[in-house]
Parts: structure tokens; C-alpha cells; sequence
């Protein structure tokens, strides 16, 4: 069962590598085997309900609901703090991970300067880290790979246009928060623009910066594509909500049929169930919307916590451990996001 | 509602969403294991209710105490997305002067529209694939039409006259220290996401002194129901994840060679599921390859009550499913007889 990250100390001691090693040699081997459990502390981000991450449609409890969905099968009892995007929360969180001594801590914080005060706690009391997104001093790091992540999507788009409209005039877009560097908006923007590049070097590429506005990149599209007569539109969203505001753009412009979208993220906002239908879904194969490059941020859990039973067990990780994206599109959506809404 | 089954005319108006192109033909061999019951075999593991098993079952009728596991199908309960039920009264004959006859005579009927897979069901050999493979290799898209299967349909099942056995797993989960209800819940239960290990099912046999035997019907209490319980209010809820089998549990409840699973959820295994990607993997171990049934949003509530106080988790199990041709499922009534 999880626990909160103010709940009272358990009584369990912290096992060193050293202390876990000698405790185990000591022990009969079934005892030992029963007693293996670890308790892991994840700080999140930030729960705030309204808060979406990374620029994307998720929250903080798609990350933390894959923690706990993940820790079933494993040797593990999370226990969750909240950093609140607060340098003052996280760094009371890493006090209480030492007097509650856990075995591990994952840390999902993007204060630079709080990421090094924690780390240098934590290090001393022998708690091993593994951070995500955002770097901490000496611990391994978890994330998105957003270079690459824009790169799977210029690749799709352009794949697109060459299998559909070889030889014809075409513009490519950008649309969305292009300016925001704190989500790593800018590193997607740039694989996405090195794709197109490669791809199709001949088709020129528009920056339409709605700075976050829904409403406003929908109305940056509109006018843009009504004035590209003749020409086929791609249009690369930076997330999925900007993607379906693309579409209402291009549908009201009437260059539906003459436009192609794939956006990043791919959160509740495109993709749904058997029958909570969205927008990629395989009896929707016709959609201008080709796909969203996953993220995954709902799957967290499952893709750290092995990480951190590593650490524990004293096998090596590696430094920079990449999120697997993916282009879900109609035709994978299922098989990525399997649907449960069959009762 | 086997009466009223009896009575109804059930126009099952789930169209079969697939056709015969989706897949292309595989060899199942590779997929799907061959059922122990033979090569042609199309009925799963009601082959294993015998004479010797039904008489044997028979035993566990000592008070005559009848317990429903049934709840009632209504305006409602929770359903996903399109499915739906809905009946139609006729009653022509209760207007003014149409009785019949100086008897007076008059009569109704309903009309019943209904998805198969709704309120307390099983699920027959044909529910679930993998692949266009199904129960015993069965290449399915060569069997299907828009209207029914032409093999696996529920009309091959034998008799479900066989021992039934309750396992409460919130006394375990109590018993054990780590039931973790839900809110919603007005009486202990586990909460959804919860996955039931083999361990979990043996210390709930071991309670009541209870060892399977190959021809058991098998019912899981996760206090789950108490959720449906309160349609439609918490229909969301209900539907959206719920405590169950893990993968290991189903091996071993397959191992025991039981006919079927029930439990007082929507799909008896833990969902989410425990493997990121993975698609109600316990269906498949349990339908697909070993043909045991699942039994779903069965009532296991006053069951519980009944075993807690009379210290006897087994019982006669009164169920039968209706012929109905090339059906992947039905609504089914059942009762337990101790």
C-alpha cells in the first residue's frame, strides 16, 4: 500500500549496499527472500490537478497512478511526496525520504538548484536517486528524448507527403508553443524542422507560435492555410490539443483534404477506447490527424521503477535512459494503448 | 431471469463488428494451444462435469439453503459505451375489450434487445481470441457471419451441474492486513487494480478447509460488487478498473482444472492489467487456451454472508445457460445451493 510522503517513519532500517549484502548473507535464504522489499519514495512534479506536464495533456497523477500500477508486481512500497514545483517542498521531501530512511528515491523536479541540494542529502545518507526529465547531480537520468521525439514526427509527416503527394507543391508548419524552452518545446521544434529538412528540403517551413493558446493557434492556422491555395499543408503541432485545433483550422478553411497533422504527446486528448472514441482510433483511419509521438508520461512508473531496483541490486545503469516514443497512429493505437472500456 | 428469459423474446442486437477480411487466416497451431478435450472439440471445460462430478456436487446440498449469485438486469447497471438493454412490454390484451375468450384471457410478452455481454454473463468459447485464433485452434474468421458464429457458439456447452466454491478475498485481505478499499465502497472492499496472486486464492481456500477439485465452478468475492451495486451513480467507477486475477493466479486456478471463474466484477481479472500493453491477458490463458469460463458481475455478496456464518465455502451450483446458437455469451441466473 502507498504511502504519503508525511507519513510517520516506518520501522525498517535502510539498507546500505554494503548493509543489504551482509544482511543477506546472514539471514537463511527464505527469510532473506521474504524480507526483500524495498521502499521507494517518487516525488512528483507537482499534483496540481490543473497543472498539465511537459506541455502535454498529462497531470501529475498520470505519473503518479503508473508508480503505484507498476509497483504491484515488484518488490516495492512507493511512498509519494509532492514537490509542487517548490524549491522549499522538495527539499523537505528529501529530509523526510532520510528520516523515513527509504532504500531509493525518484525525483521529478525542475529546480536545478534544489536538484543539487537534494542530491547532496540524499548522497549522504546513502539513498540512491534516479531523476526524471530533469537532471540531479550524480544519478541517473530518465526521460524524453525530445530531439528525437520531434524528429519521429517530421519523419511520419514527411514520409506522408512523399507517399501521397510526391511532386506536388507543399508548405510545412509548425505550430504551437514554439518558444517555450522550459517544456523543451524548442529541442522538439528542432528535430521536427531537421526532419522536414532532410525529407523534404524542398518545401518551405512556417513558425506559427501560438504561445500555448489554443484559440489562437487555431486562428494562426486558419488564415495561413486559406492563403496556401494550391498547396498541400503539413502541419506539425507541438501538442495534441493544438493538433485538434490544426484540424478545426484546416476543416473551417476548407484544406481539410488538402492537409496532413501529426502532433507529440499523445495523451488523453487524441486517444481513448472501444468506446470512448477519440480522434486516433482504428475505425478513424481516414483522419488528417496521422499520429502523436508517445510520451508516455502515464507510463512513468513502469519504465523507472526497474531502473531503480537496479540500482538497488547493485547492477549498473546507464546515465541517460531514454523514453521509448513512438508514432501512435490509427493502426497502433490499440496495441500501444490497449482500451479497457469493454464491460 | 430464467423465466423470464423463457418468456422473452431475446433480439440480440450486437452486430458482429468484424469481418472476415480483418485478419488475415493464421495457423493457430502456433498461437493457441489444442484443447485437451480433442481436436473437434467446441464445448471447453464443461467437458470435465461428469456424472461422477455432478453426483459428487450433489453432496453439498445439506440445509437447502439457495443463495442468488444474480443481479438484476435493469435500466442502468453498468455498461460501456453502446451496449445497452432495453425490454418492451406488450400488452395488447389488457385494452379495453381485447381478452379473449369468456375466460377472459388476456397475456404479455416482452420484447427483449439486448447485448449478450451485459449484467451477470458468461462468457462462451467464442468471446475472445487471439489473433483470429479462438478455443482449440479455431481459425474464427472462417466462422462468422453478421449475425452469429457458426462454430464455438453456446449451444455445444455441456452442464454447469457441478460444486461451486466461494473464496472471500476480503477476509483474506483483512485477515491479511492489507485490504485497501476504496471510498466508494459502502462495505470493505478491494480496491480496483488490485492483483490476486495465487496465494491470495490458497489462504482463502485454507480458510474454510477447501481443496479444488478437478469440475469446480470458482467464485471470487472482492467486495467490487458493492460498486455496481450502486448504479448508476457510480457506474464510472465501477467501470473503471477493478480488482482481479493476476496472470499467475489464472495459471493456477487453470492447474486446478476448474469450468469457471466468477467474480463480482466486470471482467474477473485485475485491471489495469499488471503488463503495460497487455489486453485482458487472463481471458485469453482462461478462454482462448484452456476453454474455462468466465463469469462476470455475478453477485458474491450475500454468498459471502452465507459462508462467513455457516463456516462452508461450497455449495451445489444452480446454472444453466440457453442454446442459444452461435452466441459468444449470455445473461445467465445462478444460484448456490448449500
Amino acid at each position: 500500500m502507498p504511502l504519503r510522503g508525511g507519513d510517520p517513519a516506518p520501522v525498517i532500517g535502510r539498507r546500505s549496499f554494503l548493509g543489504l549484502a551482509a544482511a543477506l548473507l546472514a539471514v537463511p535464504a527464505a527469510q532473506s527472500e521474504e524480507a526483500r522489499r524495498y521502499k521507494v519514495g517518487f516525488a512528483n512534479l507537482t499534483e496540481d490537478p490543473g497543472v498539465r506536464l511537459e506541455g502535454f495533456g498529462f497531470t501529475g497523477a498520470d505519473v503518479q497512478t503508473s508508480f503505484t500500477l507498476a509497483a504491484r508486481t515488484l518488490p516495492i512500497d512507493m511512498v509519494f511526496f509532492d514537490n509542487d514545483r517548490d524549491r522549499a517542498k522538495t527539499l523537505a521531501n528529501a529530509e523526510s525520504a532520510v528520516a523515513q530512511r527509504l532504500d531509493a528515491f525518484v525525483e521529478y523536479s525542475d529546480d536545478a538548484s534544489a536538484n543539487a541540494e537534494l542530491a547532496k542529502r540524499l548522497k549522504a545518507a546513502g539513498i540512491p536517486i534516479v531523476a526524471i526529465t530533469y537532471p540531479v547531480p550524480g544519478a541517473p537520468l530518465y526521460g524524453p528524448d525530445n530531439q528525437l521525439a520531434g524528429r519521429i514526427a517530421g519523419d511520419a509527416l514527411a514520409g506522408f507527403a512523399l507517399s501521397h503527394w510526391a511532386g506536388m507543391p507543399q508548405v510545412a508548419v509548425l505550430l504551437g508553443d514554439l518558444a517555450n524552452s522550459a517544456d523543451h518545446m524548442t529541442e522538439r521544434v528542432e528535430g521536427i524542422a531537421a526532419a522536414l529538412k532532410e525529407k523534404l528540403p524542398d518545401a518551405p517551413l512556417t513558425r506559427l507560435d501560438s504561445g500555448g493558446n489554443g484559440t489562437q493557434a487555431e486562428a494562426l492556422l486558419r488564415r495561413f492555410a486559406a492563403a496556401q491555395t494550391g498547396k498541400k499543408l503539413l502541419i506539425a503541432a507541438l501538442d495534441d490539443i493544438t493538433a485538434l485545433r490544426a484540424k478545426s483550422a484546416v476543416e473551417e478553411a476548407g484544406r481539410a483534404n488538402d492537409s496532413a497533422i501529426v502532433s507529440q504527446g499523445c495523451d488523453h486528448t487524441v486517444h481513448g477506447g472501444m468506446s470512448d472514441r477519440k480522434e486516433l482510433d482504428p475505425s478513424n483511419r481516414g483522419s488528417i490527424l496521422i499520429g502523436s509521438v508517445a510520451y508516455r508520461l502515464d507510463r512513468y512508473g513502469y519504465d523507472v521503477l526497474p531502473l531503480v531496483l537496479k540500482l538497488l541490486s547493485g547492477e549498473p545503469v546507464p546515465p541517460r535512459v531514454a523514453t521509448r516514443h513512438v508514432l501512435v497512429s490509427a493502426a497502433n493505437v490499440f496495441s500501444v494503448y490497449p482500451p479497457i472500456d469493454m464491460n | 431471469m430464467r423465466t423470464t428469459l423463457g418468456l422473452a423474446i431475446c433480439a440480440l442486437a450486437g452486430v458482429l463488428t468484424v469481418s472476415s477480411g480483418a485478419f488475415a487466416q493464421s495457423d493457430c497451431s502456433k498461437t493457441v494451444p489444442a484443447s485437451p478435450f480433442g481436436k473437434d472439440d467446441q464445448t471447453g471445460a464443461t467437458n470435465r462435469v461428469t456424472p461422477a462430478v455432478t453426483k459428487a456436487a450433489a453432496a453439498e446440498i445439506q440445509t437447502g439453503k439457495v443463495t442468488t449469485l444474480t443481479n438484476p438486469l435493469v435500466d442502468g447497471v453498468p455498461l460501456f459505451g453502446t451496449r445497452f438493454t432495453k425490454t418492451v412490454l406488450t400488452a395488447v390484451t389488457l385494452a379495453p375489450g381485447a381478452a379473449i375468450g369468456d375466460n377472459n384471457l388476456t397475456f404479455m410478452e416482452d420484447t427483449w434487445l439486448s447485448q449478450s455481454h451485459v449484467g451477470t454473463h458468461l462468457d462462451g468459447m467464442g468471446h475472445i481470441g487471439r489473433g483470429d485464433c479462438y478455443y482449440n485452434q479455431t481459425a474464427m474468421g472462417k466462422f462468422i457471419n453478421q449475425n452469429n458464429m457458426t462454430k464455438l457458439g453456446l449451444e455445444h456447452l455441456k452442464s454447469f451441474a457441478t460444486r461451486g466454491v466461494l473464496i472471500d478475498l476480503v477476509r483474506v485481505y483483512q485477515e491479511a492486513n492489507k485490504l485497501k478499499t476504496n471510498a466508494a465502497c459502502r462495505k470493505p472492499c478491494i480496491d480496483k487494480g488490485t492483483v490476486i496472486t495465487p496465494e491470495d486464492l490458497q489462504a482463502g481456500l485454507k480458510m474454510y478447509n477447501v481443496t479444488l477439485r478437478e469440475g469446480d465452478a470458482v467464485f471470487l468475492n472482492t467486495g467490487w460488487g458493492d460498486v455496481f451495486a450502486q448504479y448508476p451513480a457510480q457506474n464510472a467507477l465501477y467501470n473503471s478498473g477493478e480488482p482481479g486475477l493476476g496472470k499467475a493466479a489464472a495459471k493456477w486456478l487453470i492447474d486446478q482444472k476448474v469450468i469457471a471463474v466468477g467474480a463480482d466484477t466486470w471482467a474477473v481479472e485485475v485491471i489495469p492489467g499488471e503488463v503495460q500493453g497487455e489486453a485482458f491477458a487472463v481471458h485469453q490463458m482462461l478462454i482462448t487456451d484452456n476453454g474455462i469460463h468466465i463469469i462476470e458481475n455475478v453477485r458474491t455478496d450475500l454468498l459471502a454472508d452465507e459462508v462467513a456464518s455457516g463456516k462452508r465455502a461450497t455449495f451445489f451450483l444452480n446454472m444453466s445457460v440457453p442454446k442459444a446458437v452461435g452466441l459468444t455469451g449470455n445473461f445467465v441466473g445462478i444460484e448456490a445451493i448449500q
